[in-house]
């Protein structure tokens, strides 16, 4: 197959996949579980498949004019490739650990249908070369998101799935807005024109505000962060999904894309956005030491880490984008594993509060494991993954000369440190104040297990993930050059 | 032969009436959804001898000059639609015989005044039909002869003749200066510096009817009255095409042939779509019908295509009719789910309903379907038409109308998020766990426009270059 076709089936399988789901459903539950698994395994083989392609310089595109500028692009370099790994991996593990989750609860169907649909709508926004079709599958991710966070149809879940819903469209609605001045100011809704006709000049401030609006609120910073936590109602698996591998990336992933690759930012950005991407990390920390609901805690913990990765984002210098992107992979590994640990936890003993909970590891040493694994990598102790990315991130900070923001960051990642520990001692450690506790099903514990081994290798085997990133760094830095 | 689309509905309404019978009483539906039928065919299957003008063997007997634009063809094929679903509701909505037979009377003869307007050349015939729509509408909200259905008609035609009062002195005005009232007449003279004022006036009037017909803040008083208390086919004719005709249509026909008038035309165009934007939006936040809360709805879409016409550019105007278009078919299948729900369960307050998607599969995914394109969520038709209004203000620099239209979409999601919570999302609500999905004489027509939102949200360059492009040409 051509390298055209195989981008065009990394997104669009999956996408159009997913409304046969359903169908299938109806006849043979095995057979549509099978099937979703299949359609998310194909945009990651594919894009493996494309890997050294790209890393040999190469970039695909797919260009098909409409009117108005809107046109149909696809375009695959590094960042989107290395993008689009990651978050298949991830959302890959994800649907294999539902076959076991999700068996027993009404709505399959939907829900099938919707993670999937899910992902393809990812794959088509990391590969959008087009601001409008970027914004199109932004929205068809909050869409599905929406429907998957009221999935348990309780009423006070379905409000929370509404507001995630209307924070985020609100915030992707001013964004769009920012899309249209660009496309008055540079007469094009296409990244390669718009980066063209902007010749090297600082893209006006007031376009980066309306559009870190959109990215704010999908990234659950401060100030749009509040639905993420509540967005903790959602079944485990879509919790993962939502908050570690996937959704929250977008925001970042947008973010690299068109304020590193496509344009350039004026200088002021490089200290505003760390700024606000430590508020957001301080305050979210410290509200996941306070909490009992195992879900929050961890929510909270993601918010405060995608703090770090807009910090390493922002510093605009290549040991910190590296850093950020580095962090995005392993970050989504240690917290999709956390996530699903925690499903876990909470099928066996039906209930999210921390402090019912006690010396669980005795009678699940395996999900022990994976969320010790997954938190060291989350809380950056060496060797796992977490570590080096965290250590580039803060280095990228220092590199700027911004001392004071390093500090808080470093303050950061004791936060970290603390309430995850926390978390662990209460949970896992201890008496155990609960009779008949099981471990979970075998696929879910092989995902755990595989994602908190992942963190390691991760960590031990660092050059392979650090080459890719490093080239895609110098190849978003050499646009700009 | 393009009269034939005035012509063969009224005669078919006198021949109906005159062979009055069982059988008739029994078909009077099926034809008129014949008609509708032929007519959506002739414009998506353009067939060339039956637009050419040349070609017209009634031209000696019925004596009207007709002409089928760009404009007029894309408001042929709403009409087509709007009444085609009407209809179909209708016939599956009404019981007793005589009132399908009226109902089915009144659509088709409100179908020839619709077609009527569209096709008209001269602002004078254009009036006469208005009425013909506005009686036919008067009788059909109050066709269930009950008191809300007679209080709401009767607020309908107090405020229809304030509006068609208007009308009127706006076409005396206009004939005064033109001396004649085609529209070609009208457009030389709104060249002559001399009328300015004049001129100016008159737009100003026409504009206070056509606002008054459009239910637009803040003349919209009628409209969610009207809206709510009529049967759901007449909700859907009237909110799906009716207030489109006999409101924006004629509003869109007198800017474009006077060139838009000046600054403060526009200015209070703008205005006015943003109040009712926002009035709308607002009010239905606060609804517990559903039809209410859709009539509200519709006074806050009428303000986007209001608010597009205010820009005074072509994209403006490409915009505001695909909108027009747009809303036309999803506003028509919101109110066709809500006369499923209604059906089923028995009531349209929303208190009392919740969680019917699990016993109504397609009616609640249409619903969502119909919601997320009103709201403007890509990638179904509402998305782009919100977009290219939104990029035809900002081209134009009215920043702040751009934000307004922005945010009331997410007002828009919020109201249409509560009536999705309350009515199909969510566990079911006690008492209703025993209904079923509605028959196929409803989920048919709502099958079909949810797939139109979604083929047009999709094919939609192609869609724009075909039939939605070519309405610029009109300003040429």
């Amino acid at each position: 197959m051509s390298n055209e076709i195989l981008l065009f089936c990394i997104v669009f399988v999956p996408v159009l996949g997913s409304f046969v789901l359903p169908v299938i459903g109806t006849f043979s539950e095995k057979a549509r579980n099978l099937l979703a698994l299949l359609l998310v395994a194909v945009s990651l083989i594919f894009s493996v498949k494309l890997l050294p392609i790209i890393i040999s310089g190469q970039s695909i595109t797919i260009n098909y004019p409409l009117l108005m500028s809107i046109d149909f692009v696809l375009h695959a370099d590094m960042l989107a490739i290395f993008m689009a790994i990651a978050s298949s991996l991830v959302g890959a593990i994800i649907v294999l650990y539902s076959f076991g989750y999700i068996s027993h609860y009404e709505n399959r169907n939907e829900y099938y249908f919707m993670v999937v649909l899910f992902l393809g709508s990812m794959m088509g926004l990391i590969f959008s070369g087009n601001l409008i079709f970027l914004f199109l599958f932004w929205e068809i991710t909050s869409i599905a998101s929406w429907r998957l966070i009221g999935f348990f149809r309780e009423k006070a879940f379905v409000l929370r799935a509404d507001k995630a819903f209307l924070i985020t469209v609100f915030g992707a609605l001013i964004m769009l807005i920012g899309f249209v001045m660009l496309y008055t100011q540079t007469g094009s809704f296409n990244l390669l024109d718009i980066k063209n006709n902007l010749q090297n000049n600082p893209v006006s401030n007031i376009v980066v505000m309306l559009i870190l609006f959109g990215i704010l609120s999908k990234s659950a910073t401060l100030p749009f962060h509040t639905w993420l936590p509540d967005a903790g109602v959602a079944p485990s698996p879509v919790t993962a999904l939502l908050h570690a591998a996937v959704l929250v990336k977008i925001g970042v992933y947008v973010f690299a894309r068109l304020f590193i690759s496509t344009m350039t930012l004026d200088v002021v950005w490089h200290t505003v956005v760390p700024v606000i991407a430590g508020a957001s990390m301080l305050v979210s920390g410290a509200a996941a030491l306070k909490e009992t609901d195992l879900k929050r805690i961890i929510a909270y913990s993601t918010i405060s880490q995608i703090g770090f990765i807009f910090l390493g984002l922002a510093t605009g210098n290549e040991i910190g984008i590296a850093g950020g992107l580095l962090y995005i992979l392993m970050h989504g590994l240690a917290k999709g594993g956390l996530f699903l640990c925690a499903g876990i936890v909470e099928q066996n003993t039906h209930t999210k509060d921390i402090t019912k909970m006690g010396g669980l590891g005795k009678v699940m040493p395996i999900t022990l494991l994976a969320f010790l694994f997954c938190s060291f990598s989350v809380m950056g102790i060496p060797p796992f993954g977490g570590f080096f990315s965290k250590y580039l991130v803060i280095t990228g900070a220092i590199n700027n000369g911004q001392m004071a923001i390093a500090f808080t960051f470093l303050a950061g990642a004791v936060l970290t440190v603390l309430y995850l520990l926390r978390v662990i001692s209460i949970v896992f450690f201890g008496e155990l104040k609960m009779s008949s506790i099981k471990e979970g099903s075998a696929t879910m514990l092989f995902s755990v297990a595989f994602l908190g081994i992942l963190s390691l290798l991760g960590g031990i085997f660092i050059k392979y993930p650090a080459d890719v990133v490093v080239s895609t760094v110098q190849q978003m830095m050499g646009i700009i050059k | 032969m393009i009269s034939l689309f005035i012509l063969v509905p009224l005669t078919s309404v006198i021949l109906l009436n005159l062979f009055k019978g069982s059988l008739i009483n029994k078909i009077a539906c099926w034809f008129g959804m014949l008609l509708t039928l032929v007519q959506i065919y002739l414009i998506v299957f353009p067939v060339t001898c039956f637009w050419d003008n040349l070609s017209n063997p009634l031209g000696n007997y019925f004596i009207l000059n007709l002409s089928a634009d760009t404009l007029s063809k894309v408001m042929l094929l709403m009409i087509g639609i709007v009444t085609f679903i009407s209809l179909m509701i209708g016939q599956y909505t009404y019981h007793e015989e005589t009132q399908k037979f009226n109902f089915a009377n009144l659509i088709i003869l409100a179908l020839s005044g619709m077609n009527g307007i569209v096709l008209v050349t001269d602002i004078f015939s254009l009036y006469v039909f208005i009425e013909v729509v506005a009686v036919a509408s008067f009788i059909l909200i109050c066709l269930y002869k009950d008191k809300a259905g007679f209080e709401s008609a009767f607020k309908y035609i107090i405020l229809s003749i304030a509006a068609t009062v208007f009308m009127l002195l706006s076409i005396v005005l206009l004939f005064l200066i033109s001396g004649d009232t085609t529209f070609t007449a009208i457009n030389i003279a709104s060249k002559n510096p001399t009328y300015g004022f004049i001129l100016v006036v008159a737009i100003g009037l026409f504009t206070c009817g056509a606002f008054t017909k459009g239910g637009l803040v803040p003349f919209h008083s009628w409209l969610p009255d009207a809206h709510s208390s009529a049967p759901t086919s007449i909700s859907i004719l009237l909110s799906g095409i009716v207030i489109k005709v006999s409101g924006l249509y004629p509003l869109i026909r007198l800017l474009t042939m006077t060139g838009g008038g000046n600054e403060s035309i526009k200015n209070i165009l703008l205005i006015v779509g943003t109040v009712s934007i926002l009035v709308g939006a607002l009010a239905a936040l606060g609804q517990n019908d559903i039809k209410r809360m859709l009539a509200f709805s519709s006074v806050s879409q009428m303000g986007y295509i209001v608010l597009s016409l205010g820009t005074g550019t072509m994209l403006g105007l490409v915009g505001a009719v695909f909108h027009m278009f747009n809303h036309s078919v999803f506003k028509s299948q919101l109110f066709a789910n809500s006369a499923a729900v209604e059906k089923q369960t028995g009531t349209r307050d929303m208190n009392k309903l919740g969680g019917i998607a699990q016993k109504m599969p397609f009616t609640g995914t249409t619903s969502i379907i119909g919601m997320l394109s009103i709201c403007g969520i890509p990638p179904l038709a509402g998305f782009w038409s919100k977009l290219i209004i939104v990029i035809a203000l900002w081209q134009t620099a009215h920043y702040g109308y751009a934000f307004v239209a922005v945010i009331a979409s997410v007002i828009t999601l919020a109201y249409f998020l509560s009536l999705q919570r309350r009515v199909f999302f969510g566990k079911i609500a006690s008492g209703l766990e025993n209904i079923k999905e509605a028959k196929a004489g409803l989920i048919i027509p709502v099958v079909i426009l949810a797939a139109v939102t979604i083929l047009v949200g999709i094919f939609f360059p192609f869609i724009m270059e075909k039939l939605i492009m070519p309405v610029g040409d009109i300003l040429k």
